[in-house]
């Protein structure tokens, strides 16, 4: 544990810690571009500039390692010319065209040289031309004039994904990413170079042009795509949810997240949800409110007993699970309680990085509970008992993200043996249009609009936060077993439609002017 | 006066081959040698004073003592990009005498424990790289290379490897890249090549005439070596002399030799009628030296470190009022801005500015104040990148725009060269 002074002040730091890490640890900003602290050191941008005592010339703090009794600092004017040169060399060549760039409002660019910037540009050459709109695969765009060729995508795609699509051809000022002939950035975390571009040079497909960053609230999350639980975060504004970013957490998904997990958003926007709760009748289908219907079913459920089956899918949160699994067993008292799973042969498939076969966010959550409650009944023993007619009632907690459900059609067939399906789901599929009559659909939250916690592949539960609302009517798990069992709840409409629930307005408001503070003192930069 | 301790053969065409080297001598310094310990080989080689003739001037046996003590394998390369414009010395000595390198490799390689040694050719010397492989097909014949040399239990395998051209590729992290088939760039250090060079192995990068030097020295000893030259800068050296010159060429003498002496006793002198108005000392990347300045200077690194400049690879390039120097600094920018391999920022962003500043001037649209901002840009560049090109590429910069600003001002002023009848670079985007 070496000691250093930083700006004055007299730190001990990790072994092996490097300068920048351990001015990161102190919660000084340095300024930098390649240094990643997910990928190896590059060392190119040539930002990260600070004083060491006994050095004539001023160093990288990536590539330096802290020293006992090193004396580091980096406000030194020395330093100070050297970031704001280093900017200047950054933008030399880089295209004015924040209007239209999708980077705008998150970039590094912008944020940088708002920092530590020159303020007066002396470049009056023609800049260089470049590739743009270049397709690098199915989901990433780059523009090679916004590129400052930090190498942070290259070096993704070499150590993490390993897919070593990406390379950097040419030479001095006509350097330019590219992929490797004839291959095409394409593999299953591809988005991940988007989110470490520091500028607007690679973008998002899906994302870019459809909402500016200034107009997205964030939330956290846990991603529900798979056992692994990857910590996420959510953006998001009236509108809709627009995007999926991971966020660092070193126990579970490291800096990264997987393209699949980053579709899973649509799920959740109104567009692809059962926004009034759906009965069918001799007449056809007709609507009414979530809640309503809920209390309208629990004259078929309350009775319980061995008639009623409650199917559950490893996609709810485990307080749910105890709730609904504790009302069936206790008040319903009925033990037909039953795990779907959605594809067993793959459970245990794993890519070493952060993808699992399992493609439910709270498997070993379901399990526990199960394991609490002694349920063992097996999924061969609900075919049974539907075939034989012993089951007249299901209810069904469906699947939220249906991507990896492709058994629905089938699932739908089967459950339709019994005379009743009450079919608990988030988003639509129209498979559910083939439900018996005495059927409902019952709108339910999804993992954004609730709190709860997941417990992942390897036992870990995260608690997750909610982070909006979007159809405020839909209900939780929890809350739909208490109406179903006929017991008397109140359920206050959300009022907070899409705004962030946790956080008054006005306090959103401050913390965005602190955070931009710089903006407004610029004169005095 | 030359002191030919390497080239003293080198007129004879027979010294290329192995029978001609032989009939000089060659290959007794490595018999001898190789009845030495490693350590004397080494302790002799610092007790010349031997310094590193690539350009950086690095004590030789220095160098050789931050190789880890133990563990292999371990790697010797031997730097023939010669690629710093104004340099040939390396090329010549390839062709005159490939056994002399071979042997200088082969006595080093013993002296630092590698076992295997690659020479880096640059691209174009093709021609050199068929006299090394022939050279060295001979030298496996005779036993000096291979397994159990001469019957003495010593290991050596040596082997020529081709570079594609590229300037940076001399820098000996990029060599190491390029020779590991990868993008020639330099490499952040640390790590060092002595600690973990050629794929990830201790690894000694020397120059062609460093290396093939070890050979008189073992063969007079370290103290007839430093016979020569100075106290900090020992022995004899290469010039390759150019520019405008009677006599152009490549002059073996002792370091701390008058510069006035190369170019005017040496060198023929200039053209008849014409005045030295500046000359590069030590390849592109060295600061120009004024014809004042060159009066008084001599051929070492103390004197040129003392003028701001460099001794470098040894290339002089003579310049006589025929020359405009706007016109010239703009071929230097031109080639930095090209060979400059785009890793770091300030370099690859650097050059291209200055390159194109200066084509500005050149062109009539320059502005006084581009003269300060090639200061500026320059100064910024140098010291703050991975390998010492950013600072190349700067260095002339400054030093041309410093002393000889009035050509500059001249050429914003009036939009042509202030030297009479000096013809524009024809430089080409």
């Amino acid at each position: 544990m070496p000691k250093c002074t930083i700006n004055g002040k007299e730190i001990e730091v990790k072994d092996g810690s490097t300068v920048i890490e351990a001015m990161h640890d102190q919660g000084i900003h340095v300024a930098h571009y390649c240094w990643h602290p997910g990928l190896s050191v590059a060392g190119v941008c040539r930002l990260c500039m600070v004083d060491i005592e006994g050095m004539p010339r001023v160093q990288i703090a990536c590539n330096t390692t802290v020293t006992e009794g090193m004396k580091i600092n980096n406000t030194s004017q020395k330093v100070k010319d050297a970031v704001k040169w280093g900017l200047d060399f950054h933008l030399i060549n880089h295209p004015l065209d924040c209007p239209i760039c999708d980077q705008a409002g998150e970039c590094g660019l912008q944020d940088q040289y708002m920092e530590f910037g020159k303020y007066d540009p002396e470049m009056a050459e023609k800049k260089v031309k470049k590739h743009k709109v270049m397709d690098l695969g199915p989901t990433v765009v780059l523009d090679s004039e916004r590129c400052i060729l930090c190498s942070r995508c290259v070096r993704f795609t070499k150590e993490v994904s390993q897919s070593n699509e990406l390379g950097i051809f040419n030479r001095g000022d006509h350097s330019e990413i590219s992929t490797f002939d004839g291959q095409k950035l394409d593999n299953n975390y591809s988005l991940n170079t988007v989110d470490i571009c520091p500028v607007g040079a690679l973008t998002s497909k899906d994302f870019r042009f459809r909402q500016r960053a200034w107009y997205l609230k964030e939330g956290n999350s846990i991603c529900n795509g798979c056992s692994t639980g990857c910590n996420i975060k959510t953006y998001f504004n009236k509108e809709g949810f627009f995007r999926v970013k991971p966020v660092y957490n070193k126990e579970v998904n490291g800096h990264w997240m997987c393209d699949d997990g980053r579709d899973l958003y649509k799920f959740v926007n109104r567009d692809h949800r059962y926004l009034k709760a759906s009965h069918r009748q001799e007449s056809g289908w007709s609507q009414i409110l979530p809640g309503a219907a809920a209390k309208e079913v629990s004259t078929h459920v309350k009775a319980g007993g061995e008639e009623l089956a409650l199917v559950l899918t490893g996609q709810y949160t485990t307080e749910e699970y105890e709730k609904i699994i504790g009302i069936f067993t206790k008040d319903l008292k009925t033990k037909n309680i039953f795990h779907w799973v959605n594809n067993k042969e793959s459970f245990e498939a794993f890519d070493n990085l952060l993808i699992r076969g399992d493609k439910n966010p709270n498997t070993k959550g379901l399990l526990q509970v199960f394991e609490k409650n002694q349920i063992s009944k097996t999924w061969a023993d609900l075919e049974t008992s539907l075939k034989a007619g012993a089951i007249k009632t299901v209810v069904v907690a469906g699947p939220e993200n249906l991507k990896f459900y492709k058994d629905l059609d089938a699932k739908v067939q089967l459950f339709s043996q019994a005379k009743k399906v009450i079919w608990l789901q988030t988003a639509k599929h129209p498979a559910l249009e083939k439900l018996p009559i005495n059927s409902w659909i019952i709108p339910m939250k999804s993992f954004v609009e609730k709190e709860g916690s997941f417990v992942n592949y390897k036992g870990l539960s995260q608690k997750m936060n909610k982070v909006t609302t979007i159809v405020s009517e839909a209900l939780t798990l929890a809350e739909a077993a208490e109406l179903m069992a006929g017991h008397q709840i109140s359920i206050k409409p959300d009022t907070h439609i899409l705004t962030d629930a946790d956080r008054p307005l006005d306090q959103v408001m401050s913390e965005h002017r602190k955070k931009n503070e710089f903006v407004f003192k610029r004169g005095t930069v | 006066m030359e002191i030919k301790l390497l080239s003293e053969h080198y007129s004879n065409p027979k010294f290329c081959e192995l029978a001609g080297y032989e009939a000089f001598g060659g290959y007794k310094v490595l018999k001898t040698a190789l009845t030495m310990q490693p350590q004397q080989i080494i302790d002799e080689v610092k007790a010349s004073g031997l310094r590193g003739r690539g350009g950086a001037g690095f004590p030789t046996g220095v160098k050789w003592g931050f190789l880890p003590k133990n563990g292999e394998p371990r790697y010797l390369l031997c730097n023939a990009d010669e690629g710093e414009p104004g340099t040939c010395k390396d090329r010549v000595m390839m062709e005159k005498a490939p056994h002399q390198l071979i042997e200088g490799m082969i006595i080093s390689g013993f002296a630092v424990g590698s076992k295997k040694g690659y020479i880096y050719v640059r691209g174009e010397y093709f021609h050199v790289i068929a006299i090394l492989e022939q050279a060295i097909l001979e030298a496996y014949k005779a036993g000096f290379l291979g397994k159990n040399i001469l019957g003495t239990g010593v290991d050596f395998d040596l082997d020529v490897y081709s570079g594609a051209g590229a300037y940076i590729c001399g820098e000996e992290t990029a060599l190491i890249s390029s020779l590991e088939g990868k993008k020639g760039q330099p490499k952040l250090k640390p790590p060092f090549p002595a600690v973990q060079g050629y794929l990830r192995k201790p690894t000694i990068v020397n120059n062609v005439e460093t290396l093939a030097a070890v050979v008189p020295i073992l063969r007079d000893g370290a103290a007839a070596y430093k016979k020569y030259g100075t106290e900090k800068s020992a022995g004899t050296k290469f010039f390759s002399l150019s520019g405008n010159i009677v006599k152009p060429g490549n002059y073996e003498v002792p370091l701390a030799y008058p510069l006035k002496d190369m170019i005017y006793k040496l060198g023929g002198g200039l053209r008849p009628g014409r005045k030295l108005k500046a000359v590069i000392p030590g390849g592109s990347s060295a600061p120009v030296l004024t014809a004042a300045e060159a009066e008084v200077a001599t051929l070492d690194y103390e004197c040129m470190a003392g003028m701001g400049t460099m001794l470098g690879s040894g290339a002089i390039i003579v310049i006589d009022d025929s020359q405009c120097m706007v016109d010239m600094l703009a071929v230097l920018t031109h080639f930095y801005s090209h060979e400059s391999c785009g890793q770091c920022t300030p370099c690859r962003e650097g050059t291209g500015w200055l390159n194109k500043i200066v084509h500005s001037i050149l062109e009539g649209r320059g502005r006084l104040q581009d003269i300060d901002l090639l200061v500026k840009v320059a100064d910024n560049m140098k010291g703050r990148t991975i390998c010492a090109l950013s600072d190349a590429a700067a260095l002339p910069v400054l030093s041309f725009v410093t002393k000889f600003r009035d050509e500059f001002e001249f050429y914003v002023r009036e939009g042509r060269s202030k030297v009479k009848g000096a013809s524009h670079a024809q430089m080409h985007h």
